[in-house]
């Protein structure tokens, strides 16, 4: 009976360690999701029933300004997306693949956006772009990006490179590229074997990529003001309404986007969890 | 016949050097050495995934050096067998016929022909993971066949499987040989795949090929020294025991 009671307390004691270490880990983490979740929450309380209303209906000015701000919004998002997926793709799997001289300034470059404050981007875009940019002044075309839709597309989708390429090369370095080299001895192509073989199990990393990149693109709004105030964005209307009507015009504008993004977030890693289980 | 000639592949500060091999049609060659000389460097430039800077290499007389892998017709099995994990083991061995644009019809006929010999029939719906490591080997050699390879280029094919396994799996390939009389490369570091399996044995030391030679001829020559040093000692302990 002692030796038994001697076994019990001496495997019992690792157990009871081990549960003090995931009730840390519990409550760092807690921590961590009220830091997101209360600002939501509090943003979602502080919502005036009467202005949100008058915003989506009552006033039609406020309300037509409202609707287009949400469809350029969305517009330009989905359309930056797609431009850097069709674009990001190939970067990011040429950077996952193959060593050359340079590559670490290449990745370097990538991730440039991610640095520089956001009004700088917006600045360097004009600079380069615009119709004073360098583009123009070398080749005498300039692209039509001040206070234009194109000119949200870009500024979204140039800070947003460094989310797809780098989540998208992540994927494409865990797929072993002997599949391909089996793939190629067998009689794919090069393009046959990155798209029946590499790209189908990079998908998830794809749909991830496009999801942070769609996300970055919604949320930017330093670029934007500097490119293209015009049309007016939703984040460029909120901090017009901050400014000109006060807090409460705002945050009427601000959840229903919120509310918005975070229901197509979720159906997105929904789908992104039904690709990975396929 | 597939020849190579005078052939030099370098790989940062290794060097491969093969002055002459020659692969006989439907001949089963081993290629033994230890880790690390090359024999992984020599499958892969032969299936065209590496550029020799010197050599060629000849197929019935037929330059193919610069030939990219995917018109080769060399089908190389790899250690892991690198079955593709997003299909099944079906459409992992239609994989090669579908790329050279085979009807349907006839994919499923040469499938279903393959599983047939390699009794996989059971197993074409299945992914690759729902498959131990035996018939994932099987899969993979059906895959290769699939296409008519001019040459199978197998690299230590057999080293994933558990020992009862392997001796298994080394009469298959031997006696699958027999029957369908393919021509192969077969890599290996075990002297015993390489004398079980070879008709000739390819002998590499220090990234160069020293000699080729009949399993009873190697077995004489000093090249087999090292791998009889190192089981003697074992028999030995046993006959000491009885």
């Amino acid at each position: 009976m002692e030796t038994c009671r001697r076994d019990y307390s001496s495997m019992s004691s690792p157990l009871v360690r081990g549960e003090a270490f995931l009730v840390t880990l519990s409550v760092l983490a807690t921590l961590l999701i009220c830091f997101i979740v209360v600002p939501i929450a509090a943003l979602f309380l502080m919502v005036d029933p009467s202005t949100m209303a008058e915003v989506f209906g009552g006033n039609p000015m406020l309300a037509s300004q409202a609707r287009s701000a949400f469809i350029v919004t969305f517009k330009a998002s989905l359309l930056s997306t797609a431009i850097l997926l069709i674009l990001g793709v190939p970067l990011a799997y040429i950077l996952a693949r193959y060593d050359f001289p340079g590559k670490s300034v290449v990745e370097s470059l990538v991730d440039v956006p991610l640095m520089i404050p956001h009004i700088v981007a917006g600045v360097m875009i004009l600079m380069a772009f615009g119709r004073r940019g360098i583009i123009a002044s070398l080749t005498g075309v300039a692209l039509e990006i001040e206070d234009t839709f194109w000119g949200v597309v870009i500024a979204m989708a140039f800070v947003s490179i460094p989310l797809a390429v780098d989540t998208v090369k992540v994927a494409f370095q865990s797929i072993d590229p002997m599949l391909e080299y089996v793939a190629r001895t067998l009689g794919a192509s090069r393009f046959r074997a990155f798209t029946t073989i590499t790209l189908p199990l990079a998908l998830k990393g794809v749909i991830a990529g496009a999801i942070l990149a769609w996300a970055r693109g919604l949320s930017e709004v330093g670029a934007i003001l500097v490119v293209a105030y015009y049309p007016k964005s939703v984040n460029v209307l909120i901090l017009e309404w901050l400014n000109v009507y006060g807090l409460r015009y705002a945050i009427a504008l601000a959840v229903p986007f919120v509310l918005l993004t975070l229901a197509l977030f979720t159906a997105l890693r929904v789908l992104q969890g039904m690709v990975s289980k396929k | 016949m597939i020849v190579i000639e005078d052939l030099e592949v370098r790989l940062g500060d290794f060097r491969l050097l093969v002055g002459r091999l020659e692969v006989r049609d439907g001949e089963y060659l081993m290629v033994l050495g230890p880790s690390g000389v090359g024999k992984t460097v020599l499958l892969h430039t032969l299936a065209g995934l590496m550029k020799p800077c010197r050599g060629r290499i000849l197929v019935d007389g037929e330059d193919i050096t610069s030939t990219p892998p995917e018109r080769r017709g060399f089908a190389l099995i790899p250690q892991n067998y690198a079955l593709f994990p997003n299909m099944s083991a079906y459409d992992n061995i239609a994989y090669g016929l579908r790329a050279r644009g085979v009807g349907e019809g006839d994919v499923r006929r040469i499938v279903t022909e393959l599983a047939d010999i390699l009794e996989i029939k059971h197993l074409l719906k299945r992914k690759p993971n729902q498959l131990s490591g035996g018939e994932q080997q099987r899969v993979a050699i059906a895959r290769a066949l699939a296409i008519k390879p001019r040459i199978l280029l197998l690299d230590e094919p057999l080293a994933n499987l558990d020992p009862r396994l392997r001796s298994k799996a080394r009469e298959f390939l031997k006696n699958l040989h027999q029957e369908l009389g393919f021509t192969a490369l077969h890599v290996t570091h075990n002297i015993v795949d390489a004398v079980y399996l070879g008709k000739r044995i390819a002998y590499m030391e220090e990234g160069k090929l020293v000699a080729v030679l009949r399993p009873e001829e190697f077995m004489e020559s000093e090249y087999a020294k090292p791998y009889v040093d190192d089981l003697m000692p074992v028999f030995r302990s046993f006959r000491g025991r009885g």
